[in-house]
């Protein structure tokens, strides 16, 4: 996914020369493209998230389309409020890109580990959240964000996941990626960096897999293709707190429709407790590919 | 109204004591320590166009200082650029003018009173204009108090790398913060060196002398400007001045009299 980040980055300078790519001195290689092909339309801001958020502000006044870069530790986390009313309070035309969401940086600790950035931007007047799983997720994600008049994050987490999409995407509504043809009680529904997990268990256990990206506005089309199912089960590496589980069932209270019974396996409610690799981060939320397998066969033979 | 506006701080003091009485509002000595700065903007140094607060070329004032919005609502009334209704209703259900700066008013450019903002807005600006070759100033307003907060020093960082010249950031000096002297609280002197080791040029004047402001109030070629503008909290009522209360106490019917009767000139009287 970093590939298609980096080209989309570049390719949008090159078509936009508005578009600017701001970076508080993250995502080294990331911008090797646009500071080749653009070298202008790249700021490396410095060390400094809150001011960054601020003259992205005050850059999309004057008519340019910035992109704001970080680790999502640190945009949104560190500087939801100026994300709040620098950007969103005036509805200003700013795309945030959340690097390394989720576990990504297990052995740097706690620090760099962002769970919580979909629930705290949720609440936030006009932003629209996408949470890509792929390329195509995220090229739909971004092409999308460039069209809209007002801000936009891009939550990006683990980006060395299996491919799920094999073609371009129309759009980003909700979509089945798998979807056998025996009719089932149980859905999977995942976002980000679980849902080539999801995917792979629906394929195993004969089960439809949908894949959410665009949680706010939440996918208008998922309430729809989920109402008929007895059961949802929910994979997202963010909190249990406002995260996907939690903008599905409040998209069924929205819709007035009958919450089915939804399972969670996101993650817990707590800290890193030691130091690891990926999976061993996501193994003490009893999330790694290992323990989302062993539960989910639990969950279906409980069923 | 009259058609030409009147920029007289009396004149403004008095707008903003209309306001605060008819709203029961508090911030009233936040306001009068940058009405000078205000009159002088408006009056002589920023390029706008009267028919209207966001046109195309205008230079940009910033209020990073929320909490002086009155000022800004008192040059705008003059200005044309809001009804009298307006002052009238302030703080009354559904009015249209908040306690703090919010870019909802057409003008006000951003949302301030949560502190820390409104100079990296500006810096953004002035880099966006320099990015375009436009020679707008962008005038940015910001409290001594203020400056306690991070951003703002992130922020001049950046100005001085980036050589915004377009940018002229005014420290409104009152010397008061809200609970108590930024002296005894968090020590800013000094402060015009802070500000020259920055990377900027400073000048350090008095912020009612509306002479020296003109000519402080400059841009420098090749690095961002700022003025320390000393200023007295509550200035031009004598018993608001200098005094930390009246950023917290409202005007009664007998304060509202005597305070007025210190702002009258021989029009107003008439």
């Amino acid at each position: 996914m970093r590939g298609m980040l980096s080209e989309l980055i570049a390719g949008n300078a090159e078509r936009d020369p508005k578009f600017l790519a701001l970076s508080g001195d993250h995502g080294y290689a990331l911008f090797d493209a646009i500071r080749q092909r653009r070298p202008g339309q790249f700021v490396n801001v410095g060390i400094m998230e809150q001011a960054l958020v601020g003259i992205a502000a005050g850059l999309a006044k004057t008519g340019h389309r910035p992109l704001v870069y970080g680790l999502a530790a640190f945009v949104p986390l560190r500087v939801l409020e100026q994300i709040k009313m620098d950007v969103c309070f005036t509805k200003l035309p700013v795309i945030f890109v959340g690097d390394g969401a989720g576990l990504v940086y297990s052995t740097l600790g706690s620090s760099h580990q962002c769970g919580e950035d979909v629930a705290a931007l949720r609440p936030l007047p006009y932003i629209r959240i996408y949470a890509p799983c792929d390329d195509y997720e995220l090229q739909a994600s971004f092409e999308e964000a460039m069209a809209y008049a007002g801000p936009a994050y891009i939550r990006v987490g683990k980006s060395d996941r299996p491919v799920v999409n094999q073609r371009p995407l129309p759009d980003t509504l909700a979509h089945f990626t798998h979807q056998p043809e025996s009719v089932a009680d149980t859905c999977l529904v995942s976002m980000g960096s679980m849902t080539a997990v999801g995917h792979a268990a629906g394929v195993e256990h004969g089960l439809p897999h949908l894949s959410v990206f665009r949680l706010k506005p939440f996918a208008e089309n998922a309430i729809g293709l989920l109402s008929s199912f007895q059961r949802i089960i929910v994979l997202e590496e963010h909190s249990r707190y406002g995260g996907l589980a939690s903008s599905l069932t409040d998209a069924f209270i929205d819709a007035g429709v009958a919450v089915p019974r939804v399972q969670v396996l996101s993650l817990q409610d707590h800290f890193a407790e030691h130091c690891g690799s990926y999976q061993y981060a996501l193994s003490e939320h009893q999330l790694s590919d290992a323990d989302v397998q062993q539960r989910l066969r639990g969950l279906m033979n409980l069923s | 109204m009259s058609s030409k506006p009147d920029f007289d701080p009396k004149t403004l003091r008095r707008h903003v004591l209309h306001m605060a009485h008819s709203g029961n509002s508090v911030h009233i000595g936040c306001a009068f320590s940058l009405i000078e700065i205000v009159s002088v903007l408006y009056g002589s140094v920023m390029r706008y166009d009267i028919t209207g607060p966001e046109m195309p070329d205008r230079d940009y004032l910033i209020l990073s200082k929320g909490h002086g919005v009155m000022a800004v609502y008192a040059a705008y009334r003059e200005l044309g650029w809001l009804e009298q209704e307006d002052l009238d209703r302030y703080f009354s259900d559904g009015s249209k003018l908040h306690g703090l700066c919010e870019a909802s008013v057409p003008g006000l450019e951003i949302c301030s009173g949560t502190l820390g903002h409104g100079l990296p807005i500006a810096v953004g600006i002035a880099y966006g204009l320099k990015r375009q070759g436009s020679d707008r100033v962008v005038y940015c307003i910001v409290g001594d108090g203020e400056m306690n907060e991070g951003p703002m020093w992130e922020a001049m960082l950046f100005a001085s790398h980036h050589q915004l010249d377009n940018l002229v950031v005014i420290v409104d000096a009152n010397g008061l913060q809200a609970m108590g002297t930024t002296g005894e609280i968090i020590n800013l002197e000094p402060f015009a060196q802070k500000f020259e080791s920055f990377g900027f040029s400073a000048i350090d004047c008095s912020g009612h002398d509306m002479e020296l402001l003109q000519t402080a109030l400059r841009p420098t070629p090749g690095k961002p400007h700022a003025v320390i503008a000393r200023t007295v909290k509550g200035y031009g009522v004598s018993f608001m001045e200098n005094k930390i209360e009246w950023h917290y106490l409202r005007l009664n019917p007998q304060l509202m009299e005597s305070a007025m009767a210190e702002l009258e000139t021989p029009e107003s009287r008439s």
